[in-house]
């Protein structure tokens, strides 16, 4: 397995997404609600770019005519044929014990354990729904006193594949 | 672009095509574009095409072919390149638009001055573009002479290789009304195609004869019906007969039920036959013949082999056209869309029966 630094937290918010390349993978990777998650950019339909879908809820119903919406900001529906995917999990709405998109592990760590983000990670990195990362690692801005790491550093999100 | 594009690399110069796209919707970015073709009749009502009433969840183009956030995919021939022909190795790709739902419209002779109008659009700013995107020329059914103009006129240029037009209508196409189009088309030798939009909504019928659905999904699982009901028209009213040189496309209205209405029409034709005395042969003979189905949106059986045996039963190897509907959300992969299949039937499918629909070089 390995480990790949994304980008300070603070460029990933609830809501956002990125894609980025790794390991000869397309990966999107979430913040849903607070909580990160990660997919495999890779629709088990047809390979699609499923993590560049919208990005929603659901709907669920307690009887005929019913209709409520669920799930809101934890859903991806894939560009193509509409299919709706968990973000949380990868499993598919229509079919979770057997459709699912494949997930990988994906954490904050703190500044002084994550080092700066991967250079393919920040540069090479597809934006969806949010700015791309400045040019230069923004870590590289950051005061290194160690008094001030902890109160002034940024957590990282980190990326295992 | 999906993952496991590029597996195909485009034909060399002079090989034959391994790869044609027959249904490619390229789309105007402004109005603008279209409007300065219309005449000035018609100048003040700019583009007015009727908008369907049902609501796709997901939106129906691909978000993720568009050139930036916010902006349609599929608005010039370079993104349709990038985005499509490119990385998946496309010899030709059939462009169908936008505006066959010009046919919904009751004003017949604005419809007709749109249609111009778009076939212009396509022949200025489209074809001259790559020589891989292949034209329609956009009629109105509901007006069949000035349909037939319109062919005579664009047919004239051979990068159109095809008539394109609603499968909704008002009435069924195997009736004398529309017999200007078909002798039109055959006079100057191409296929008629016929593609599903926003069937049910202005002039035409509802999508099926129970009515209208009550969502996107309902509306959009009954498309073939109108498909179904227009093939069995063409064929029983004799269009075939009268113009017995004449192909027809039914381009997105699915092909799994094709087996079903031949046996049908075959069964029927044993015992009732005298009321259509002029069909000489069983109907099935003039579908397969005459008739071509394009691929997308693939049927998806359970098994796999079941989609094999339907190829089988329709006569695939002949009748089927493979497409991708790009750049819309239910388009298939050229790559991944269709399950393997034997190099034979993969290569009738995927380039040459659409090469000898089409007439292009080997």
């Amino acid at each position: 397995m390995s480990r790949h630094v994304i980008c300070p937290s603070s460029e990933l918010e609830s809501g956002e997404r990125r894609i980025v390349e790794v390991e000869g993978l397309s990966i999107g990777v979430f913040n849903v609600d607070g909580e990160y998650h990660a997919l495999n950019n890779a629709c088990p339909h047809q390979l699609a770019p499923l993590c560049e879908g919208t990005i929603s809820g659901t709907t669920e119903s307690d009887g005929v005519g019913e209709v409520d919406w669920v799930r809101d900001g934890e859903i991806v529906r894939c560009p193509w044929h509409n299919w709706e995917f968990d973000l949380t999990t990868g499993e598919s709405v229509f079919n979770p014990h057997e459709v699912r998109a494949g997930t990988f592990e994906v954490d904050v760590e703190a500044p002084a354990d994550a080092g700066a983000p991967d250079e393919a990670c920040a540069c090479d990195a597809e934006s969806y729904g949010t700015e791309l990362a400045g040019d230069e690692p923004p870590v590289e801005t950051y005061d290194v006193d160690v008094e001030d790491e902890a109160e002034f550093g940024e957590e990282m999100v980190v990326l295992r594949v | 672009m999906a993952q496991g594009a590029g597996e195909r690399t485009p034909s060399d110069p002079g090989e034959a095509p391994t790869l044609i796209d027959c249904d490619v919707h390229q789309s105007w970015a402004s109005d603008e574009e279209i409007r300065r073709h219309l005449p000035l009749e018609f100048d003040r009502y700019g583009v007015n095409l009727p908008n369907l009433l049902y609501n796709n969840p997901g939106g129906v183009m691909r978000e993720d072919a568009a050139p930036a956030e916010g902006e349609l995919p599929g608005t010039t021939p370079e993104n349709v390149a990038a985005e499509h022909l490119d990385p998946y190795g496309i010899d030709y790709a059939v462009l169908t638009g936008h505006a066959t739902n010009l046919a919904l419209l009751p004003n017949r002779r604005y419809a007709a001055a749109l249609a111009r109008a778009y076939n212009a659009w396509v022949q200025e700013d489209w074809l001259p573009a790559d020589d891989r995107l292949l034209g329609s020329i956009l009629v109105p059914p509901q007006a069949p002479e000035a349909a037939a103009d319109l062919i005579r006129e664009f047919g004239e240029d051979d990068r159109f290789v095809q008539v394109l037009m609603n499968t909704a209508s008002p009435r069924p196409y195997g009736q004398s009304f529309y017999w200007p189009i078909y002798e039109a088309a055959a006079e100057m030798d191409l296929p008629v195609a016929m593609h599903p939009h926003h069937d049910g909504l202005g002039i035409s019928n509802p999508p099926s004869g129970a009515g209208y659905p009550g969502s996107y999904f309902e509306w959009h699982n009954i498309l073939p019906a109108v498909v179904m009901g227009q093939l069995n028209s063409l064929v029983t009213e004799g269009v075939f007969v009268e113009y017995p040189d004449l192909d027809v496309v039914c381009i997105e209205g699915g092909f799994g039920w094709v087996p079903h209405l031949l046996w049908r029409m075959d069964k029927n034709w044993k015992g009732l036959r005298s009321q259509t005395p002029w069909l000489e042969r069983p109907p099935s003979e003039y579908v397969i013949e005459h008739v071509r189905f394009t691929s997308q949106p693939i049927e998806e059986p359970e098994r796999p082999e079941h989609l094999r045996q339907i190829f089988e039963m329709m006569h695939a190897e002949e009748t089927l056209l493979f497409s991708s509907d790009f750049p819309h959300w239910d388009g298939d992969s050229p790559d991944h869309g269709l399950p393997p299949l034997d190099d034979d039937l993969e290569s009738r499918i995927f380039a040459e029966n659409a090469r000898e629909l089409y007439d292009l070089p080997r």
